[in-house]
């Protein structure tokens, strides 16, 4: 086993242990979960960048490759997508305290490290041309952040929806006193979507100005193009639903995960269908 | 070989009422004094609505059985057989029982934590506890906060009205921005607003029929007064409805509620409903967004909480029969001429 997939494996299982520390916080009072929750999750992400830096050095060892970013491949986006995830979850949590939202949230990185591991090839190759622009350590990553962000913004969406039935139900249990209140997940999913949504955008349009240089023409309807429009569309009209019809609660958060199951699908269902963006397909 | 003893009168005992409120009255340092009198020079008092007791070490040297006579010439009335007086390892496990809130009218309350920091302060600084009252007292208030941080013996609300105002909280959050309506000007509807201004809810106006009773409440309470009429289209801009007039009809109806919804764009709406029989229109809590908890709802979550309070209690237990072994020992030790240490130390963070 490479040095890359030992410090990637050491990560998934931190990550593991981080979400399982989560989940336990959502059912105990013990405040020493949520700690050794933010420490595992803390190491985890170092092994993690250890991995990711022996990747990207190796990477650059393939002349044509020098100096760009390793996220051509399944594996690198995966990787880079659950790192996104983990860094968002730790800004939110040092700006708003929600250590309890670590169960909502962790889960999307432990997956996305997981199914890079199982799943993925970890076989670095030389970037076709087409790919070998300084576009690729943009664009790319731009969008995957913003994926990244709306990951968080759909495990806010989940513990909203837990507690709005927690509070609908009139039989509140322990878990309504530790989440946080259907108010403040509510602006909180609302705020994380606000910000993932320019950033979404702006990668959208560097695609379409890749594709330009690249292609020769800004939009071609390919099926990742097609879907992450889509996305922004459906995104749109929630932040659209919410400033002028005052959509709130529960029906924004069915909106926004609307927007996620978009997300999910434009990364990895596309792929089988996109002749041009597809990490299986291996034309980039 | 000298003892640790507690005398006192607290709820527990029926009929003590007008002595304990009597020697509530007595000062703690002309307790001190007269102690002082006796040679008892380390002694704390606590003094607290539900008991008087008096906690002391002594060398055992001097007069016996002067408890009653003592009390009662503090009372100033007799005392019959109503005091209880234990010493040694009872006298410790007392201590930690009170502490730990289990010796309380409501299991696990906090105050009396608070109480018996207050009492044993105050002895320190009239210069009556020494070695012994000092390590009993800090380790039984550390004990008093370990119960309640492991153990479940102080968790959830156990009155209607806290049960209220806490739920307000895991809607809005923090409630300083939230603005709370209450209709009605009876002692309950007081009790439930004086329980949101307790969570520094941020705005609050009253709404009665009787005009003069409302404007009374709302004077006494710092509050905006609303006119009755106007009820209806103060619903667009308030977070939260205490209903609890003696009306025998709904005075929220469904439609009213869903109209002022209609307004609100999306902001959440929480009904509290005290009254008996209800104010508001039981339909209402369908809508989306509102919230409409009765009294019953209130009830149940209130006696779940306490039941669950009450099962904690043997956990609590566990752990005051094991400082008081501990204690015990020490302080037996400590007679004896030697030692011990103790484990866990209060001091830690």
């Amino acid at each position: 086993m490479t040095i890359q997939m030992v410090l990637i494996k050491l990560a998934l299982a931190f990550y593991v242990g981080a979400t399982a520390l989560a989940v336990a916080f959502l059912f105990s009072r013990e405040e020493k979960l949520s700690l050794w929750m933010l420490r595992l999750l803390g190491i985890g992400v170092l092994f993690h960048l250890g991995s990711f830096g022996v990747r990207q050095y190796l990477f650059w060892q393939i002349p044509e490759n020098r100096w760009f970013f390793s996220i051509n491949s399944f594996f690198g986006a995966l990787s880079y997508l659950a790192l996104a995830v983990t860094a968002t979850f730790f800004i939110v949590e040092r700006e708003h305290r929600l250590g309890i939202l670590g169960a909502f949230v962790l889960p999307w990185a432990t997956i996305g490290v997981g199914s890079a591991v199982i799943f993925a090839d970890p076989k670095l190759e030389g970037l076709v041309p087409a790919l070998q622009s300084y576009w690729i350590n943009i664009h790319p990553i731009v969008l995957m952040t913003a994926y990244a962000m709306f990951a968080n913004a759909f495990g806010v969406g989940v513990a909203l929806l837990v507690q709005e039935h927690q509070i609908k139900s009139r039989k509140p249990t322990e878990l309504c006193y530790r989440l946080p209140s259907i108010e403040e997940l509510d602006t909180l999913n609302y705020k994380i979507i606000v910000a993932a949504f320019p950033v979404l955008t702006v990668g959208i349009i560097m695609g379409g100005i890749w594709a330009y240089n690249a292609w020769g023409r800004f939009w071609g309807w390919d099926a990742k193009e097609t879907w992450a429009l889509i996305t922004a569309l459906i995104y749109a009209g929630y932040l659209h639903m919410r400033f002028v019809k005052g959509l709130r609660g529960r029906k924004a958060v069915y909106v926004s995960m609307l927007g996620f199951a978009s997300v999910v699908f434009t990364f990895l269902g596309v792929n089988y269908l996109s002749q041009l963006h597809g990490y299986l397909s291996g034309r980039g | 070989m000298g003892r640790f003893c507690v005398v006192g009168l607290s709820h527990k005992r029926q009929g003590s009422e007008s002595a304990r409120g009597r020697l509530a009255a007595v000062a703690a340092p002309d307790v001190y004094e007269r102690l002082r009198e006796r040679g008892i020079c380390e002694a704390v008092v606590l003094s607290t609505c539900n008991r008087f007791e008096i906690y002391w070490c002594d060398d055992a040297s001097g007069e016996q059985d002067w408890e009653r006579g003592f009390l009662e010439e503090l009372a100033g009335v007799p005392i019959g057989e109503r005091h209880d007086l234990r010493c040694d390892a009872a006298a410790v496990g007392h201590l930690l029982e009170v502490a730990c809130g289990l010796d309380s009218l409501v299991v696990g309350e906090s105050e009396i934590l608070g109480q018996v920091k207050g009492a044993y302060e105050a002895a320190q600084a009239a210069g009556m506890t020494g070695k012994r009252l000092n390590v009993l007292f800090q380790r039984a208030l550390y004990a008093g906060k370990r119960a309640r941080r492991e153990t479940g013996i102080s968790a959830g609300q156990i009155s209607v009205a806290s049960v209220a105002a806490q739920l307000a909280e895991t809607i809005f959050g923090s409630l300083s921005g939230s603005h709370a309506l209450i209709l009605g000007a009876g002692a309950t509807a007081e009790l439930a607003a004086r329980h949101l201004l307790g969570r520094k809810v941020g705005r609050l106006s009253i709404a009665n029929r009787t005009l003069e009773r409302g404007r009374e409440l709302a004077s006494r309470l710092g509050a905006a007064l609303v006119d009755w009429e106007q009820i209806s289209a103060a619903l667009e801009g308030v977070d939260i409805v205490v209903a609890s007039t003696s009306a025998g009809e709904p005075v929220l109806r469904h439609a009213q509620v869903e109209e002022a919804m209609r307004r609100r764009s999306g902001r959440s709406l929480f009904i509290i409903d005290i009254a008996m029989p209800p104010n508001v229109e039981e339909t209402a809590h369908r809508i989306e967004h509102v919230y409409l908890y009765r009294l019953l709802d209130l009830q149940g979550i209130a006696d779940a909480n306490l039941r669950a309070r009450q099962k904690a209690v043997e956990q609590a237990q566990a752990l005051i029969r094991e400082k008081t072994e501990e204690l015990w020992r020490w302080l037996a030790a400590l007679e004896a001429g030697q030692e011990l240490s103790l484990k866990h130390s209060p001091a830690r963070p």
